[in-house]
């Protein structure tokens, strides 16, 4: 039998019974639709959940710092590494900051706290947002304002409120105005930090470079291989003495664990889902085996050979299988936009088209091995057997 | 009543010996021991001939014709069809044998469900490997024969009984068969059906290169062919 006939007639055989299949057909459609979703959507939604991981101590961001109380010649981060280090595979964003020490006072009342000389990156990586006012961008940092963000905590020491965009705050012998105040802070010593463009901290700190580094991974599988690049890459561009690179090991583990489990449990669902697939297949195609029995003795009694009946039945199974796929694909294509536009971001085009194929190479795989049993079955019907059957 | 049937003239029959079986045998074995079907059964069909083979329920009738059409294996015995030895062929062999030189026809197992009339028609050009472009013409041909063209297009399962046993026939000659071979081909028709079915077999007989073996047990149908044999008790007579 040729090959088109063979696919018109078996299209033809599915369509037309389809009362009988549409339930396997569904489960079919629905294991491919959710393959492709998590297939395609699994890097997205990881990376959205790692701009909120603050909660768990941060778990993708890499800090890197010069240890220059112990390093012969200070060392700090040049432009150059630190470019090199935001081309880095995994990396989605990079800061540069300076820490000093500085003194406030308000009113009468002098307060000490930490002062971190940040650029605009810094709120990004970090996952810091305002409570109160606004976080300085770019034209603060290249316009080298005396500008102030607080953290929560020293707002409420100085000003026993944090409702303080607009005030105006003397933090060692310059005058700042404070445009916003940091919330979300899980980290204690930054709720009770000044942060000052970094640029201004190098003209009223002299001598201060920065010497501490925050790097942002796109997702928790990133961070080992992007924390074993750093100090190549540094060493390669600059002295790399007391380079210190701290990831957060336990918060990392924790959530890798609970993504596996999540990961591991969706995979699971759909294998069970295209399994009870494969089984329905089957079990429909033994019934459509035995109701055309005669269908079967008749067409070896026209000159049908044993392997023309095999093609046809396993055909069938192929393509109840596969037409139910090429559904899934189209379902699963409307919910991966449903799920980009509920989260603000879209994975590469190929990444679709990887999970397309994966999920109809599986399609065929499960027809073909669903579908043989009962095609073996057909082919070896006795004809005077069959043609009697009742 | 009117006789709207006249008693057909017998078909002009060629020399040439189309099918020959001697001493076929068929046995069955079971718990009580061996159940002789047919005992050496001798039989010789020409070309253009209509053969009836009568005998009562169990006596071996059907055996004998599927046997003829390679759909059963002989305990013994040798069949040749113009003068090939059919029971040397592999399964393979058989079954192109079946596509290119037979025809079947059946009482219960008449059109394929669910299908057209004309993809039923269809079905013996695809095994035996006729181009697509070609079958149009061939269907409507046999079609014409059974004047049934105008239901080319319908479902099986909208034609009536006698429709549908008219079609059976028309995909028997679809490939142009040496032997038609019909089991009971009007055991579910009226009359006026059955007689119409067999007009149609004598048609085909009449054009001298086909030879018609019908199975039946109606002797008013078993009369219109040329020639009758009986089976009683696995042997075959006439």
């Amino acid at each position: 039998m040729k090959f088109n006939d063979l696919l018109r007639i078996s299209t033809l055989q599915v369509f037309r019974h389809r009362h009988r299949y549409w339930g396997v057909a569904l489960v079919i459609g629905l294991g491919v639709a959710g393959l492709i979703t998590t297939i395609t959507m699994a890097q997205e939604i990881k990376k959205n959940i790692n701009l909120d991981l603050d909660l768990i101590g941060g778990a993708t961001i890499i800090r890197g710092h010069f240890d220059n109380q112990k390093a012969s010649m200070p060392q700090w981060f040049r432009p150059e590494t630190k470019d090199a280090l935001g081309r880095l595979p995994g990396v989605m964003d990079i800061s540069l900051s300076i820490y000093a020490l500085g003194q406030s006072k308000w009113g009468k009342e002098y307060y000490n706290h930490t002062v971190i000389g940040v650029d605009d990156a810094f709120w990004q990586v970090r996952s810091l947002s305002a409570v109160n006012g606004r976080l300085f961008g770019a034209a603060e940092v290249t316009g080298h304002k005396l500008s102030c963000v607080l953290g929560s905590r020293l707002a409420q020491n100085i000003f026993g409120q944090q409702n303080v965009y607009g005030r105006f705050l003397q933090i060692n012998n310059d005058i700042y105005q404070v445009i916003g105040v940091v919330g979300g802070v899980g980290d204690i010593d930054l709720a009770n930090t000044a942060f000052i463009p970094v640029t201004t901290l190098q003209d009223r700190f002299p001598g201060v470079l920065p010497d501490h580094l925050y790097l942002r991974c796109r997702t928790w599988d990133d961070v080992a291989p992007v924390a074993a690049a750093i100090p190549g890459v540094v060493q390669a561009r600059q002295p790399e003495e007391q380079l210190r690179v701290v990831v957060s090991w336990e918060a990392l583990k924790r959530v890798q664990k609970v993504s596996w489990g999540i990961e591991l449990l969706i995979y699971v669902a759909i294998s069970a889902t295209l399994l009870l697939a494969g089984a329905g297949i089957w079990n429909v195609m033994m019934g459509a085996v035995r109701s055309r029995t005669q269908e079967i003795g008749l067409k070896k009694a026209m000159g049908a050979e044993d392997r023309d009946i095999l093609a046809q039945f396993l055909s069938e199974a192929l393509c109840l299988s596969m037409g139910a796929a090429i559904l899934g694909v189209a379902l699963g294509r409307l919910l991966v936009e449903i799920t980009c536009s509920l989260l603000g971001s879209r994975p590469p085009e190929e990444l679709f088209f990887l999970a397309l194929g994966i999920g109809l190479g599986f399609a065929a795989v499960l027809g073909v091995g669903a579908g043989l049993y009962p095609s073996i079955q057909a082919s070896r019907m006795e004809v005077v057997s069959a043609i009697r059957y009742e | 009543m009117n006789n709207i049937f006249p008693l057909q003239k017998p078909a002009k029959v060629g020399n040439d010996c189309l099918i020959q079986v001697t001493g076929l045998s068929k046995s069955y074995v079971n718990g009580t021991g061996v159940i002789r079907i047919l005992k050496e059964v001798n039989l010789k069909v020409h070309k253009g001939q209509m053969v009836a083979v009568v005998g009562p329920s169990g006596s071996g009738k059907s055996t004998l014709l599927f046997i003829l059409g390679l759909l059963l294996i002989p305990t013994e015995g040798t069949y040749l069809l113009e003068g090939d030895d059919v029971f040397s062929l592999d399964r393979s062999a058989q079954a192109r044998f079946r596509r290119q030189r037979l025809g079947f026809v059946f009482q219960s197992c008449d059109l394929l469900e669910n299908t057209t009339v004309y993809e039923n028609l269809e079905f013996p050009l695809i095994y035996a490997g006729v181009e697509r472009r070609e079958r149009p013409a061939r269907i409507a041909a046999v079609l014409q024969q059974v004047h049934l063209e105008h239901r080319v297009h319908h479902f099986a399962n909208h034609l009536s009984g006698g429709e549908r046993q008219r079609v059976a026939v028309a995909r028997a000659l679809v490939n142009h068969p040496q032997v038609i071979l019909a089991d009971e081909p009007t055991g579910q028709l009226d009359r006026v059906n059955g007689h119409l079915v067999m007009d149609h077999f004598q048609g085909i007989a009449s054009g001298g290169d086909t030879a018609v073996v019908v199975v039946t047990h109606d002797t008013e149908i078993a009369a219109r062919c040329s020639r009758i044999c009986s089976l009683e008790d696995g042997v075959l007579n006439g």
